[in-house]
């Protein structure tokens, strides 16, 4: 019997109906702010779509992206997402390793020419001519040039991979690199963070599936229906900024009590993430969530920064005494810059309607 | 293992802007049929302030239960046309939660590709009882 053509036939002969595609984009749409009349558009779309292949690239990294990635939604839902594309190469999910594992890499690339996607976890390190890091022979920097050359685009997950990471840390030894230091010509996403939102990199994935095309991205080429808003905008601790109330160290009575972060050194004022709404695992929590401030891990340079727990320059935190007592206006900031969210996305859903 | 949940119990006031915004849109719907949804997700909402807005727009007239790729519960609330509408993955997890103000939400409709596929089982089961009876 011949292989089915679209996603909709494979999956109509496995007996998954069109309802479970809907739920799926019902998910995806809703993590990216693009409503219900979007996840109906994506799920026709996805729907008469071809597998999407894609050769993932591993370089100087820890693998926590790959664990964020194979944990995205819940184990019937992440199904879906290895239904709609063709995960040719991957080092570590792979069966094959050795020569038939970069046979399988050429072979994607060959018969998918100008129509695969690379992913690319891990910065690249540049200095000796990329000696620090080599696979199958060949340095990450040869390797990075050869499999970019034909791809339709790339896909940076991580931010070792987007802006070079901890291996970039100073005096980063190794001359690491994120992938648009290198790569030019192609179109480029960024879904930065340590490890990224799972749901970034899937509903990213299946938009490009869905429409053809990239999502709208920010000045640092990150899909802005997931890093559009910062994590103190929407973080559920905010009304409690608003109103001055503030944990000072990790054992007093605000810590307790679960006050704003921010004077123990919370990043979410300039984080930019979707982690205080789509949070961790499966939605049950995230670090704030958890008693811990934002580090900033999806921002450029995050480890350098001057230090996780000291608390961010004094402008903004005067933000918060201006409007100290204010309970009401607290709640009424959190609807406003939800409000404000939606603005931002308003070309996302444009989009998603087309 | 006892894990600190430090989600805020107190109400935040999310609730009163969110109503009269869904009063804003069901009125819409009432006059237009222009459908809206609202993303419960993205909105800095307390367990407190969830618990609050299901109690105050309350059940209506139908309750549905769906198993596609994991639970789904859809209920419509007891304003006719606001439908509360809750997918779980397949480890119970809340997936998506939204509010769509529409006649049925799309879900609850049987798609023609799914219903073509039926009508070809179909036929094969009515033949092959015929072929064996």
């Amino acid at each position: 019997m011949a292989e089915p053509k679209t996603l909709g036939q494979m999956l109509e002969a496995r007996g998954i109906s069109r309802r479970a595609f809907l739920k799926y984009t019902s998910y995806l749409a809703s993590s990216m702010a693009l409503g219900s009349v979007a996840a109906k558009a994506m799920a026709e779309n996805l729907a008469s779509a071809r597998r999407q292949s894609v050769i993932w690239l591993s370089f100087q990294e820890c693998t926590g992206c790959t664990e964020s990635f194979t944990r995205s939604v819940s184990p019937t839902l992440e199904e879906l997402i290895f239904d709609f594309i063709s995960l040719d190469y991957h080092h570590t999910l792979q069966a094959a390793s050795g020569e038939a594992a970069e046979e399988a890499r050429h072979i994607a690339m060959r018969e998918n020419k100008g129509k695969y996607v690379v992913v690319v976890d891990g910065s690249i390190p540049t200095k000796l001519d990329g000696a620090y890091s080599t696979i199958a022979g060949i340095s990450n920097l040869q390797m990075l040039e050869e499999t970019v050359k034909d791809a339709a685009a790339v896909i940076a997950v991580g931010t070792c991979a987007a802006y070079g990471g901890i291996p970039a840390a100073a005096p980063n030894p190794t001359g690491a690199v994120g992938v648009d230091q290198l790569v030019t010509d192609k179109a480029i996403i960024n879904i930065p963070g340590c490890p990224p939102i799972p749901e970034a990199m899937t509903g990213t994935i299946s938009y490009i599936l869905s429409f053809g095309k990239l999502p709208e991205l920010d000045h640092l080429k990150r899909p802005i229906a997931y890093f559009g808003d910062n994590i103190h905008d929407r973080c559920y601790r905010r009304p409690f900024y608003e109103r001055g109330l503030f944990a000072k160290s990790f054992d007093d009575e605000g810590a307790r009590k679960g006050w704003c972060l921010y004077e123990v050194g919370c990043k979410g004022p300039i984080t930019y993430n979707a982690c205080a709404t789509l949070k961790w695992n499966g939605g049950i929590s995230f670090p704030i969530q958890s008693g811990h401030g934002c580090l900033g891990c999806s921002e450029p340079n995050f480890w350098d920064k001057g230090g996780f727990y000291k608390p961010l320059p004094a402008p903004i935190r005067d933000i918060g005494k201006v409007a100290a007592g204010a309970a009401v206006a607290g709640a009424a900031a959190g609807v406003v810059s939800a409000a404000v969210g939606r603005a931002k996305k308003k070309s996302a859903m444009k989009e998603g309607k087309s | 293992m006892n894990l600190i949940d430090n989600t805020p119990s107190a109400l935040t006031g999310v609730n009163d802007s969110l109503l009269s915004e869904i009063a804003d849109r069901l009125g819409e719907f009432a006059q237009t049929g222009q459908s809206a949804s609202i993303d419960l997700r993205s909105l800095p909402m307390s367990d407190a302030d969830r618990e609050d807005l299901k109690e105050r727009l309350g059940h209506g007239e139908v309750m549905v239960k769906l198993d596609v790729a994991g639970l789904s519960e859809i209920w419509e609330t007891s304003f006719a046309g606001v439908w509360w509408i809750r997918h779980f993955g397949g480890d119970d997890q809340i997936a998506a939660e939204e509010i769509n103000i529409v006649s049925v939400p799309d879900i609850l409709h049987a798609h023609q590709a799914d219903a073509r596929a039926a009508a070809s089982r179909l036929s094969k089961i009515i033949q092959e009882e015929r072929h064996h009876g």
